[in-house]
């Protein structure tokens, strides 16, 4: 009887146990699009874009992503639109989500890294259905706010 | 003009008591079995050529008819394969005539064989004037009719061998025995016009013809078929660019040239019952083509193409004709089928020079320095386009004349149902890289696919009447009807539309995009549908006496849905044919034939004044302005002697002069630039024998400079020059078998 009750709190503590871990669940990154609007400073003057398309992609260990930005300008006067995808972006879960953070990125466009509009004080946050980050491309400094699609 | 006409018919009428006959009766022509009566009962002016005259003005091929037949203007250029044909102020250069072609009553479907030798004939016959109530489709400004000398009309051998300027030269035999009717026939020139890149003649060419014709019956059917092949191999587009008001010599480094197989066979039967006369046509037509272009005509790299066609066609016909209890009363009721698929293969190679001005400086211009730029590296850039085309027209149609004491009246309709599809499968590979930012290039498979098609439905009705007059063989007609030509699939605009596909591609895979796209005109707007004629025509007809004829008529034509050219919406750099204007062709033509002893003369005048009504090419506005391409007169007057010398060798010596006119012509729709009327002198000299005639003739004689072609290509202007004065020395041989 002795056993029996030894082995019956065994298995309760281990179920109790593994029923602790079940609700403390790791987050994990989830690849996702969104659209929202950019904002580009430039000369002292904040230029709105709306309707900009990000696609958030992690990586397979959760812990860097890759943030795609589709049709953006830095200057209004720029004849052309660009992708821009800015690699590697730190990964910290938090507050049901995560931070993100980078710091002297070579973003990749046209087919190559594209060192004028390297990446330096990238913050922001990727939780629920919203995405917010603001950085610099060279000497731009740039935000995006957007939802998911 | 016309007045000149009526003053002859005036007096004409005052001499009265002449016998009524039937105009222009030519010994060996034959009636269309598909009109319901007589050429001369038509009311549609005609235009008979019969075997001696075939000779006589050294007609050879379609284009040697231009003027001949009033208003008719076939342009000598580019390669056998241009075969555009201005009729009254109606054509176009590309795609559908504007002229019917019937070869022993078998409709010629592909327009890239209308130009073939026209050998072994024993007469033709040309309808002016929209003829789709009973000619269908492509028959807008008329309808010619070859028809080849049948084996029971002539036994024995004929030949014709000619050799003259430019080696230009060619050997005809033809043999009639039995059933059967046999010629072949070969052709030379070295050219006429220089290449001075190649430092070779642009337009040698070479050729062999055969025609085969058997007339035989089985049981109360009576058969013929019809077989004609022809292999033609040419250079060709001599082409000359046109810079500071000056006209250069031809000078590019691409291959150009054309080289055509043909094969047409048509079996025609005929059986009278009680009550009708049925006749049941039908053709199998092949074609296998190729033809290379240096599309920018300039000693640089830039851009060419080489398009390759194997299309076959099936046409099958049945027309009835009752044998009606009342005499008064003649009709024809006939079902037409016609069939056809194209395979064409066009790819366009754009070479270095190419890819550079026309490719890369278009993408680079709108990239800031500061990026970067694009660079393709590859120093040709193959863009194939592959395209299947089918075509069907299916039509019933009625057309009846009643004879009301001189009247003659004519009704007819007709239903024509023609759809066409077409599967488009286009692609390159580009191997680009983009500097600075990609370390190695990149292959970008760039593809464009998909199939459209296009259905219509044509009613094609005719009326006309026709006065028939006491004396002179005096007739007085009009007509008011109704002609289409086919619409299709814009095939040229690809290589555009491609280039747009491969930018467009190219920019999203770099990820660079401009505020506007590239592309603006897809496959869906390649679509053009017919084009359609209404015609209002009077005419009067006179032969008061077997070596006299004249033919007058006044026409309206009203032209709907016209198939022009346009800029397309956007960057593209190209042009295509689309439904875009109307316009308005008004002309008079006047055509007469005298003979009397040793004298031939003939006289034929067209006039035209063809307007747009309404045309918006894309970039400006062109109504008012003359219908470019199409000549405002065409003149032709032949005279000719022959003394009868009536020795056992020598039998007779002709003397023939003649003038052909075409002009003016205004080469774009500005109407800013024109060729003016020309006139172009020939003369022959012939001796004939008991079986054979030995002749020398000149065509151009006075070496008049005329230009029978205009374009414009990526920017420059390009002319093709007429052919200069030519020397023929011949010999035809006739040993009929007694």
């Amino acid at each position: 009887m002795k056993h029996l009750v030894k082995w019956a709190l065994l298995a309760f503590m281990i179920l109790l146990f593994s029923s602790c871990k079940k609700d403390e669940p790791a987050p994990v990154p989830v690849k996702a699009d969104y659209l929202g609007t950019v904002t580009v400073t430039f000369r002292g003057e904040d230029v709105d874009t709306d309707k900009i398309e990000v696609n958030f992609t992690p990586s397979a260990d959760g812990k860097t992503a890759d943030i795609l930005i589709k049709k953006i300008k830095f200057v209004p006067q720029m004849p052309v639109t660009l992708d821009i995808t800015i690699p590697g972006v730190t990964l910290t879960a938090k507050n049901n989500g995560f931070e993100l953070s980078g710091e002297g990125l070579v973003p990749l466009a046209m087919g190559g890294e594209f060192p004028q509009y390297t990446v330096s004080g990238l913050y922001g946050l990727v939780a629920g259905d919203k995405i917010s980050f603001l950085l610099k491309f060279g000497d731009y400094p740039t935000k995006y706010t957007g939802t998911k699609l | 003009m016309f007045g000149f006409v009526l003053s002859v018919l005036t007096l004409l009428s005052l001499h009265g008591n002449v016998d009524t006959v039937s105009v222009i009766t030519t010994p060996g022509v034959v009636t269309a079995v598909r009109q319901t009566v007589e050429i001369g009962r038509i009311a549609s002016p005609a235009t008979t050529i019969g075997i001696g005259e075939i000779a006589e003005l050294h007609i050879t091929t379609q284009k040697t008819l231009s003027a001949i037949v009033p208003s008719l203007h076939i342009p000598d250029y580019g390669t056998g394969m241009t075969s555009t044909i201005y009729m009254r102020g109606m054509g176009s250069r590309m795609e559908n005539p504007v002229l019917g072609l019937y070869i022993d009553d078998i409709p010629i479907i592909d327009k890239n064989t209308y130009d073939i030798p026209m050998l072994g004939l024993s007469g033709m016959t040309l309808l002016r004037g929209p003829q789709g109530t009973v000619y269908g489709r492509n028959s807008m400004g008329g309808v010619l009719s070859l028809h080849t000398l049948s084996p029971s009309s002539f036994k024995g051998t004929k030949a014709l061998i000619e050799w003259g300027t430019a080696n230009t030269a060619s050997a005809t035999v033809s043999h009639y025995r039995g059933k059967d009717a046999l010629t072949i026939g070969f052709h030379h020139t070295d050219g006429f016009f220089d290449n001075v890149f190649t430092g070779k003649k642009a337009d040698p060419g070479n050729g062999v013809d055969l025609r085969w014709k058997r007339e035989f019956g089985s049981g109360e059917w009576n058969l013929t078929n019809t077989a004609v092949a022809s292999f033609s191999d040419e250079g060709g587009f001599a082409y000359g660019r046109f810079l500071d008001g000056e006209l250069q010599r031809v000078n590019y480094d691409g291959k150009a040239g054309y080289t055509r197989l043909s094969v047409m066979d048509g079996l025609k039967a005929g059986k009278s019952f009680d009550k009708a006369s049925l006749n049941l046509i039908g053709s199998v037509q092949l074609l296998a083509d190729r033809m290379r272009m240096d599309q920018d005509y300039s000693p640089e790299s830039i851009f060419s193409l080489e398009q390759s066609q194997r299309s076959a066609a099936l046409t099958f016909e049945a027309i009835l004709k009752p044998f009606h209890s009342d005499e008064r009363w003649h009709s024809t009721t006939g079902l037409f089928f016609m069939g056809k698929f194209n395979h064409m293969d066009a790819p366009v190679n754009f070479f270095r020079d190419g890819i550079e001005s026309l490719i890369l400086e278009n993408a680079n211009k709108n990239i800031p320095e500061s990026i970067g730029y694009i660079d393709f590296m590859m120093d040709t850039l193959p863009v194939s386009s592959v395209f299947g085309i089918w075509t069907g027209d299916l039509a019933l149609y009625h057309e009846s004349v009643l004879s009301l004491g001189r009247w003659d009246l004519t009704a007819g309709l007709r239903l024509d149902l023609e759809g066409g599809l077409m599967n488009y499968d286009c692609a390159s590979d580009i191997t680009y890289r983009f500097f600075p930012t990609m370390r190695s290039p990149k292959i970008l498979p760039c593809t464009y696919r998909g199939d459209e098609n296009h259905l219509g439905f044509e009613i094609l009705p005719k009326l006309s009447a026709m006065y028939n007059g006491p004396s002179h063989g005096l007739k007085l007609y009009g007509t008011v009807s109704k002609g289409y030509k086919a619409g299709g699939f814009n095939t040229q605009i690809f290589s555009d539309i491609m280039q747009s596909v491969m930018m467009n591609a190219l920019m999203d895979d770099l990820g660079v995009h401009f505020d506007e796209e590239f592309q603006s005109v897809g496959a869906g707007n390649t679509e053009y549908k017919p084009e359609e004629a209404w015609n209002f025509e009077a005419g009067i007809r006179i032969s008061p006496a077997e070596w006299f004829r004249l033919e007058a008529s006044l026409y309206n034509i009203l032209i709907r849905n016209q198939q022009l050219t346009v800029f397309p919406p956007g960057k593209s750099i190209g042009r295509m044919m689309t439904n875009a204007g109307r316009s308005r062709s008004t002309g008079a033509e006047v055509e007469t034939d005298l003979r009397k002893g040793g004298f031939h003369g003939m006289l034929s005048y067209g006039w035209n004044d063809a307007r747009f009504t309404s045309f918006h090419d894309g970039n400006a506005e062109y109504s008012g302005n003359k219908v470019p391409y199409v000549p405002s007169q065409t003149l032709f007057a032949m005279a000719e002697y022959s003394f009868a010398i009536g020795g056992k060798a020598l039998k007779e010596i002709s003397l023939q002069a003649s003038a052909n006119g075409t002009g003016e012509i205004y080469w774009n729709e500005a109407n800013t630039i024109k060729e003016p009327f020309h006139l172009l002198l020939g003369g022959m000299v012939s001796f004939s024998f008991p079986k054979a005639t030995v002749f020398l003739r000149g065509d151009n004689l006075t070496g008049e400079k005329y230009r029978t072609f205009y374009f414009k290509s990526i920017g420059n202007e390009f002319f093709q020059s007429g052919k200069p004065r030519r020397i023929t020395l011949g010999v035809s041989l006739n040993f009929p078998k007694r």
